[in-house]
């Protein structure tokens, strides 16, 4: 089932899942807006997709929060799209993910000591 | 979908989104959106979710990001606002003025003229009237067989009810006091949908034969005479020698036609409940209201009447003569509540409304000036990389603050206002009591503030031209561009023009009270008091008794040392009872088959009636004790009953009859009194001796050498020396009526005039302010021109020139509308045109000199210019 996510501003509080997929998706590279919503929609197999409407509003608070930044190095002509900017996860971004990361995997220690167990995909 | 198509569809949707963030980011949503859109073409479905999923991610995305913007801005604005507390303390308070009159005087339109009537059905809500035109009659009331025949017959109405009014003494509480009774059908309150505040209304139980008399409270009476005591159901009373019972209080509401008291069921009034009453098709007394049944209009309602009326006056020939010509025709409530008011208050508005006007062009001004120092600011933001739309938005934002923070301002200045202004309302219509500060009004009021924060907001964006940087690139600093100071030149034109309509308008209205209050209205009203002294029907049943009672109340009154002279009388001037209207013949005269009778409002007076009012015997001779109830019947007219029925020869020696059997001679004439009000004409009046014609209602009215108010103890003891149970009411001097009469046109003037002055002094100070910025930024232009030799006087001259010019465009346009526009107003002007010239060139001559001494300060500030001293500063 595809999924629209909500977006908040990212802080030391949790980040919503379309927040931190885009955090996700920077992770191994610079990447342009278009080529971060195919990520997302591949880590997540499908499950969550971010439309170009959300994405930039998103880009946008991680980019004001210093968790993104622009970058001015380009890549090779020949595969450049100047209407395209590229976004890289800073260093801010990158602890921003792991403690997400870690507060998640929390979580799911506490669910798994009350015997919750992850179900068998069926699609 | 083509492409194209396509593409302005999302750039439909991207507009959503805030310019800044469109700038920023859309072209690579363009971008994304159709890489997706080429893969999801090639899946079944997809090009529908997509649009969907990008739709609701820009729906989204965009509140929150406005939301954003408008946090940033709010910022900036208080930043802003701190920054100049003198400005935004000015801003404030002349907005708060402006806002805080029109939503006041919305308040009153609102509760007024606007809102459904607080009964379920209030739209649908009619009162039915009866006339006889032919017999004078306009108004003849319904007996109960009209009433009865009138329900049975109706397929347009619903829920007829009979109400009339009538005045009893109220026994058992302190002093016995005379109370205004609604006697109604018991099913009244039903009808009109009110449910009592305590206790019940009545029910049909409370109209039979027999049955307890009962009694409901109106709110106003309960609050007033007993202090809101909830625990008052169940009290009794003695009225009309029967003990009533408190059943019930009514919850505020709008009470038509009469401001009652109390409340009975028609079983507990004696006259209606007289078994020869209800048996006599001829005894009119009552009116009716009823409901048009739903989806019958008012036009439908009155034919269904008209077809009524002539049924009945076919089958009861000798109950509605053919001579009187009898019809009957319905009213919606609303208009009769509402209409009286609706003049005066829709002026007010409109007044307000061009108040508010010249606030938001003055301020307009102030912030056009205020914009020229901050261009740099704008400029340099400009070439940092903010847009026109983002720059304007914020200047919008912070506009809308100093507007907001001013309608709270002028919202509590509404309210503190509100009771006078429903005290003024309250002399032309009931519905005064609903009058309140609710949400309509409210969110008008924040309606208003925003669209004059846009107005004044974007004046200076509108006012700076389109390249923002420009500023930075003039040499020497601060500039003014020609646009920008046109600008200012046309709202002050504006503001003069405004504020000549307000003064026209305020001017023509007090110049109308002052003619009021020239008027000779015939009768005496200094020193003279009166007293309502209403006999108890049972216990004056005869006319001796009346007789009896006048004249030893007149022979009490009179022993008194401070009293000159006295009377009573059924009515008199200017009174809240009106006096019956007759139709009579005059004996020897002939009226044709289609002509209508004459009528005179009848008054029935003492002998010294006309010594006590002042009321001047023109001809014949006054009242003496020997007209008496065995001698034959005299009357006096006066002058306008003369000259209409006997231009050519003395009406004295003439006889006049109201039944075609009784004759009265006419034996003096007076001169015409301004019974109905000083802007009224007089009517045509007849007064018969109290001795012959006794009523049971009368005033008494003493002439005083001193004070009146201080005889009125004495009068009072006068009267219950005579009966103790004998109640007195509506103790008032005429010098006090006359000031009522006076007091819509005074407060109206007065309301006018206060707004008007306002308004000219905002506009003085925005003449001045504006014509201080100019001359501020032409300092260096006057140095230079005074170092090459102009003389003080070319420069005084041309500033002058300079304040002064849209000044006379302002009154020329003022002077026009007004010309056009005051005809409005005729109605309510009391002998002077609306063109007024003497009225027109005050106002004129008024805002040149308000302009000419705004002018001084900037004036003074030009000729002491120090050219030297400007030419080593550049």
């Amino acid at each position: 089932m595809q999924r629209e996510f909500d977006a908040s501003v990212p802080s030391t509080e949790p980040l919503t899942p379309a927040l931190f997929h885009v955090l996700l998706a920077l992770a191994d590279g610079d990447k342009h807006g278009y080529a971060i919503m195919k990520e997302v929609h591949r880590l997540t197999a499908g499950a969550a997709n971010l439309s170009a409407g959300t994405l930039y509003g998103i880009l946008r608070r991680l980019l004001e929060a210093g968790l993104v930044t622009e970058v001015s190095s380009r890549p090779a002509p020949e595969l450049d799209d100047e209407r395209r900017r590229y976004y890289h996860l800073t260093k801010s971004g990158h602890a921003a993910a792991q403690a997400e990361t870690e507060r998640l995997e929390a979580t799911l220690a506490i669910a798994r000591s009350k015997r919750f167990r992850l179900k068998a995909r069926t699609s | 979908m083509s492409p194209a198509r396509s593409n302005r569809v999302l750039q439909f949707f991207l507009r959503l989104l805030p310019a800044d963030f469109r700038q920023e980011y859309g072209r690579e949503i363009e971008s994304d959106f159709r890489h997706q859109a080429r893969e999801a073409g090639a899946t079944p479905g997809g090009a529908a979710r997509l649009w969907r999923s990008t739709i609701a991610g820009i729906v989204r995305t965009a509140p929150s990001e406005h939301f954003r913007i408008l946090r940033q801005d709010l910022g900036y604005a208080w930043r802003m606002m701190r920054r100049s507390p003198g400005y935004s303390f000015a801003v404030i308070f002349i907005l708060a003025l402006g806002l805080g009159a029109n939503t006041a005087i919305f308040s009153a339109v609102d509760g007024v003229l606007l809102r459904p009537l607080p009964y379920p059905g209030g739209d649908r809500l009619v009162t039915l009237t009866q006339g006889a035109p032919l017999a004078g009659a306009a108004d003849m009331r319904f007996s109960v067989d009209d009433i009865n025949d009138y329900r049975q017959q109706t397929h347009t109405l619903e829920d007829l009810v009979e109400y009339h009014n009538m005045q009893f003494d109220l026994l058992g509480q302190g002093d016995p006091r005379r109370v205004n009774t609604g006697v109604v059908s018991h099913n009244f309150f039903d009808a009109l949908g009110v449910k009592p505040l305590y206790g019940r209304t009545f029910v049909a139980a409370d109209d039979s034969i027999g049955a307890p008399a009962v009694l409901v409270l109106s709110y106003e009476f309960w609050k007033r005479d007993f202090g809101g005591d909830p625990g008052i159901v169940g009290r009794t009373f003695r009225m009309n020698d029967r003990i009533h019972t408190v059943i019930g209080v009514l919850p505020p509401m709008p009470q038509y036609p009469d401001q009652n008291d109390l409340y009975m069921p028609v079983s507990a009034c004696p006259f209606r409940s007289a078994p020869a009453f209800i048996a006599n098709r001829k005894a009119r007394m009552m009116t009716v209201f009823g409901h048009l049944r739903p989806g019958v209009t008012l036009a439908q309602s009155e034919q269904e009447l008209k077809t009524i009326a002539a049924r009945l006056r076919t089958s009861y020939p000798a109950a509605y003569p053919a001579s009187a010509d009898f019809s009957t025709h319905a009213d919606l409530v609303k208009a009769s509540l509402t209409n009286p008011a609706r003049p005066t208050l829709l002026l007010l508005l409109a007044t307000s409304g061009l108040m508010l006007f010249i606030v938001c062009a003055n301020v307009a001004n102030l912030n056009l000036t205020r914009h020229v120092r901050r261009e740099r600011e704008l400029a340099v933001r400009a070439a940092l990389g903010a847009g026109r739309a983002r720059l304007l938005r914020q200047m919008i934002t912070e506009s809308a603050l100093l507007s907001l923070i001013g309608c709270g301002l002028g919202v509590m200045m509404a309210k503190a206002a509100l009771p006078l202004l429903a005290g003024f309302a309250a002399r032309f219509t009931p519905r005064a009591t609903e009058i309140t500060l609710n949400i309509d009004v409210l969110a008008f009021s924040l309606g208003l503030a925003l669209l004059a924060g846009l107005f004044f907001g974007a004046l200076p964006a509108l006012a700076s031209g389109r390249d923002l940087a420009e500023p930075l690139r003039a040499v020497g600093g601060r500039t003014a561009t020609g646009r920008s100071g046109r600008f200012r030149g046309l709202l002050v034109g504006a503001q003069v023009a405004f504020a000549f309509l307000l003064l026209a308008g305020a001017g023509l209205l007090l110049r109308s009270f002052y003619n009021l209050t020239q008027v000779n209205p015939g009768f005496r009203s200094d020193h003279v008091v009166s007293m309502l002294v209403q006999l108890n029907f049972a216990r004056y049943a005869t006319n001796d008794k009346v007789v009896q009672f006048n004249r030893r109340l007149l022979q009490e009154v009179q022993r008194n040392p401070a009293v000159l002279s006295a009377a009573t009388a059924s009515t008199f001037p200017l009174n809240a009872v009106r006096p019956r209207i007759a139709a009579f013949e005059i004996q020897g005269r002939q009226r044709g088959p289609n002509e209508p009778a004459p009528t005179f409002d009848f008054h029935s007076v003492s002998p010294g009636y006309f010594k006590t009012m002042g009321i001047a015997m023109l001809a014949g001779r006054q009242f003496s004790p020997d007209d008496a109830l065995n001698t034959p019947d005299v009357v006096i007219i006066n002058r306008s009953m003369q000259d209409r029925y006997w231009p050519h020869h003395d009406a004295i020696g003439h006889s006049i009859s109201t039944d075609g059997k009784n004759w009265a001679m006419i034996v003096g004439i007076v001169d015409n009194v301004k019974s109905y009000g000083l802007d009224k004409p007089p009517g045509d009046e007849l007064y018969a001796s109290n001795a012959q014609s006794p009523s049971n209602s009368s005033s008494l009215l003493v002439q005083t050498r001193g004070d009146p108010a201080a005889v009125v103890p004495q009068l009072t003891a006068a009267v219950h020396q005579i009966d103790p149970d004998q109640p007195v009411a509506k103790i008032r001097t005429l010098e006090s009526l006359r000031d009522d009469s006076l007091a819509p046109a005074r407060l109206t003037g007065t309301l006018l005039g206060l707004l008007a002055l306002l308004a000219l002094a905002i506009t003085a100070a925005g003449i001045g302010g504006v014509l201080g910025l100019e001359v501020a930024q032409r300092t260096k232009e006057i140095g230079i021109r005074m170092t090459l030799g102009a003389r003080r006087s070319d420069v005084i001259g041309g500033i002058v020139r300079q304040g002064l010019t849209p000044v006379a465009f302002g009154l020329a346009a003022g002077c026009g509308v007004a010309i056009v526009s005051t005809n409005a107003l005729q109605g309510i002007l009391f002998r002077v045109e609306p063109r007024d010239p003497a009225v027109l060139a005050l106002v004129a001559l008024a805002l040149l000199s308000a302009a000419a001494v705004a002018c001084l300060g900037p004036v003074r500030r030009a000729v002491s210019v120090d050219p030297m001293r400007t030419l080593r500063l550049e």
